[in-house]
């Protein structure tokens, strides 16, 4: 194995994008979902378009992982089996409700609010199995290895994971002004957030069979420092430009890579140990340089057609004809 | 049904109804490049109406399609973790990840094609971009292909040291013997079910619009998607004859199931339709001769392989036949249609006018779909038990958990419920997104 283990940080830096897209999507519908006359118009321009991206990342994320970890896919694929299907219906409905909502005006009692609502709660629903199934990896509970099962109920059992997934709601209740830039919200803001980062530590001082490291630190103090600089006119322009926010929040999640390396499953499972090493090694490096190189050029043509125009007159089009 | 025939069922099911999301995804995109360029070509407003709708239908096609695809892709981990796991320690898992770059690159150019439609003010971007998202999904196509191909001639590891992964070539699987053929016959029965679906849906609407400006929109669909269907219909009978071809070199017990030969033999007749009863062919059709020389013509191979020369245990369901016969008579069916269409262009008849085309366009739209799934379920239970081509039973690599059931039948009702529905949004929005056109053409007929 090499000094650090590249397949396991590149894997998870493409887990920290995609995990930021679905929260960014969550934060958008939680507002949605509160007030939509309010939100829509600083919500719909963001989402609309990035909703596609944010399924192929997922696509980017699944492929690399089994790549990766082919020795854990047996094991995760028994483990997991009721939630990977029930995560996989909830995710064809949250795509098939915005595909239907984006071009949809009325049809009797359907019209594209309440197809967006449906995409709304698919979405947070999408981001409470996928938060159920991180603290499981995280801590192991509710996991039999012996038997490869799941229980959710041994699951809830323990308070360590319920406080993970309410720590982790709460602050993007809390990051959801700053990326649709309410300032209204600016000082609600850091109280959620910091509420959030308070029980999410609690939640990790009860996982059990983990021993909570300094490291901790940096993701708190990332997290914590988007409302702060929010709170200030000059710093909240900086932090509420989407790419900015994406980055810092891609770098906050990544920086929770300490927490399953060099151990997941609660210390249960030795990461370097089953990561891939095979001769496949060369030919996956050469597709990754090349397909980053497109990928990135994409990008950039995407920042610079983001930055020449929003999309939000094209929405207004969309429902206007 | 034991678990691993459930978890067979299940993603079966799932890929049945994905290739319907695709082949009309494919063939909107195709449309839209067609259109494009014609658009830059001719300064028409009927096409700049007609891009303006199709962009919006393909966004649901393409949200359906892309969620579908990733469906199938965590499918293949939850219901086939065995299989998954040997993708993984082989260059299959390239095909994989090379397809997840394709997928990004028509999800990007898709996002800048329709959102952000006049942004860049060079004259060809529009069909570029539209160009660039067919190509990002034909080549997504094209990868999943080479992973079936590799599926039934798997390469680039020791077969012989299976279960043992040694002697693995990462390059190997975007190249086995089987891959060009299955790749053409797919794409080009890909392109052309989409085209005749989208011909059967326009010309529907011909024959229901009233207004002359919406029906001037579906005789040029109508006339793109006829073309696109002659030259379709041609190619695959083309690819899918060296499809057949390869079968017979690459997948012999594949092939004796596909022609029901019991035992090997020389001069074997074509046996149509009909079945096996205690080794004797009966209640079909035979034409003596007829299957060894279009196998000599095909392959220069005179003694064709026979189904006893396997263990029965390893042969595949011999519904397979029938399948088979149903997939090739129904081309001949569809190109006896197209051929009238042909025709008519021919002798510049406006086939148009004859509403008979026009109802038949109708029914060979949907048959075109049930020929294309009978051709899928072919290959691949004609594949059955393995699946991996004697390597792999799908036993092995089945997932036993029984927490699959209960989602598993849910996802089967959902699909149940979304792919009519997708249709149903499809036509609906495409009905309310005209534009309107500042100056309609004046006549009917307008030349494309």
């Amino acid at each position: 194995m090499l000094l650090i283990n590249f397949y396991f940080y590149s894997t998870f830096a493409i887990f920290s994008v995609f995990v930021v897209l679905v929260f960014t999507e969550i934060m958008g519908s939680v507002l949605l979902l509160l007030n939509w006359n309010r939100y829509r118009n600083a919500v719909l321009p963001y989402i609309v378009p990035v909703w596609e991206v944010t399924g192929t990342f997922a696509a980017f994320w699944v492929v690399t992982s089994d790549f990766a970890y082919p020795a854990l896919l047996i094991p995760l694929a028994s483990i997991f089996s009721t939630a990977l299907m029930t995560f996989l219906i909830v995710f064809v409905l949250r795509n098939a409700t915005i595909s239907f909502a984006e071009f949809f005006n009325k049809k009797g009692w359907m019209d594209s609010r309440k197809l967006f609502s449906g995409y709304a709660l698919s979405t947070l629903l999408i981001g409470l199995i996928a938060l159920v199934v991180l603290a499981s990896v995280i801590e192991g509970n509710g996991i039999n290895l012996s038997n490869l099962t799941f229980s959710l109920s041994d699951w809830s059992s323990s308070a360590s994971g319920i406080l993970f997934m309410v720590g982790a709601l709460v602050i993007l209740i809390g990051l959801a002004p700053i990326f649709y830039n309410d300032r209204d919200l600016k000082t609600a803001s850091i109280l959620f957030v910091v509420l959030g980062v308070i029980i999410s530590n609690v939640s990790f001082v009860l996982f059990k069979d983990y021993s909570l490291s300094f490291l901790v630190a940096i993701p708190d103090v990332l997290t914590i420092a988007l409302p702060l600089l929010f709170f200030w006119e000059s710093t909240g322009r900086i932090i509420s430009n989407k790419i900015a926010f994406i980055f810092l929040a891609s770098v906050d999640i990544f920086s929770m890579s300490f927490m399953v390396y060099p151990t997941a499953l609660g210390g249960k499972l030795n990461v370097d140990s089953i990561t891939n090493s095979g001769p496949l090694a060369f030919s996956y490096d050469v597709i990754t340089l090349v397909g980053t190189i497109i990928l990135a050029l994409l990008i950039i043509l995407y920042a610079t057609a983001v930055k020449r125009k929003g999309t939000a007159s094209y929405i207004e089009q969309a429902h206007d004809s | 049904m034991s678990m691993a025939e459930f978890d067979r069922f299940l993603f079966a099911f799932t890929v049945g109804s994905h290739i319907i999301l695709v082949t009309m995804s494919i063939s909107i995109i195709l449309l839209l490049t067609i259109l494009e360029g014609l658009k830059l070509r001719r300064n028409n407003s009927a096409y700049a109406d007609l891009i303006h709708r199709l962009k919006r239908v393909f966004v649901i096609f393409f949200g359906i399609g892309t969620a579908s695809g990733i469906v199938m892709a965590m499918e293949l981990v939850g219901l086939f973790p065995g299989f998954m796991t040997v993708v993984s320690m082989t260059g299959v898992i390239n095909l994989f990840y090379a397809e997840v770059f394709a997928f990004f690159l028509e999800t990007i150019a898709l996002v800048l094609y329709v959102y952000f439609e006049g942004v860049f003010k060079w004259k060809y971007t529009d069909f570029v971009l539209s160009f660039v998202v067919l190509s990002g999904t034909l080549v997504s196509a094209v990868f999943i292909t080479m992973v079936n191909s590799w599926m039934n001639t798997p390469n680039g590891f020791n077969t012989a040291d299976f279960p043992s992964i040694t002697g693995v070539s990462p390059w190997a699987p975007f190249l086995t013997p089987s891959t060009f053929a299955q790749v053409m016959h797919v794409l080009v029965t890909t392109i052309f079910t989409g085209a005749m679906m989208m011909g059967a849906f326009f010309a529907y609407k011909y024959l229901k619009d009233t207004d002359s400006g919406e029906r001037i929109l579906d005789r040029i669909i109508v006339r793109i998607t006829s073309v696109t269907s002659i030259v379709g219909i041609v190619l695959a009978g083309l690819t899918g004859t060296n499809e057949m071809a390869d079968v017979l070199v690459n997948q012999p017990l594949k092939y004796a199931a596909f022609d029901l030969n019991y035992n090997s033999g020389s001069n074997m007749p074509e046996r149509l339709f009909g079945g096996l009863q205690n080794g004797n062919f009966v209640y079909g059709l035979q034409i003596p001769g007829l299957q060894s020389l279009l196998a000599t013509i095909e392959t220069g191979k005179t003694v064709l392989p026979g189904l006893t020369q396997y263990p029965q245990s390893t042969w595949p369901p011999l519904l397979v036949h029938t399948t088979f016969d149903v997939m090739v008579a129904g081309g001949l069916i569809l190109g006896v249609f197209l051929f009238i269409v042909f025709l008519s262009f021919v002798l510049r008849k406006d086939f148009l006018r004859y509403r008979f085309i026009l109802y038949a366009q109708i029914l060979a739209g949907a048959f075109s779909l049930i020929v294309y799934e009978l051709g899928w379920v072919t290959d691949e239970v004609g594949r059955q038990p393995w699946i991996i081509y004697q390597v792999m039973k799908v036993s092995k690599a089945a997932n036993y958990s029984t927490g699959l059931l209960i989602p598993g039948y849910l996802i089967v009702a959902f699909y149940l419920v979304l792919v009519p529905l997708t249709f149903y949004f499809f036509f609906r929005i495409y009905n309310i997104s005209g534009i309107h056109r500042e100056s309609k053409p004046n006549q009917e007929g307008v030349a494309y």
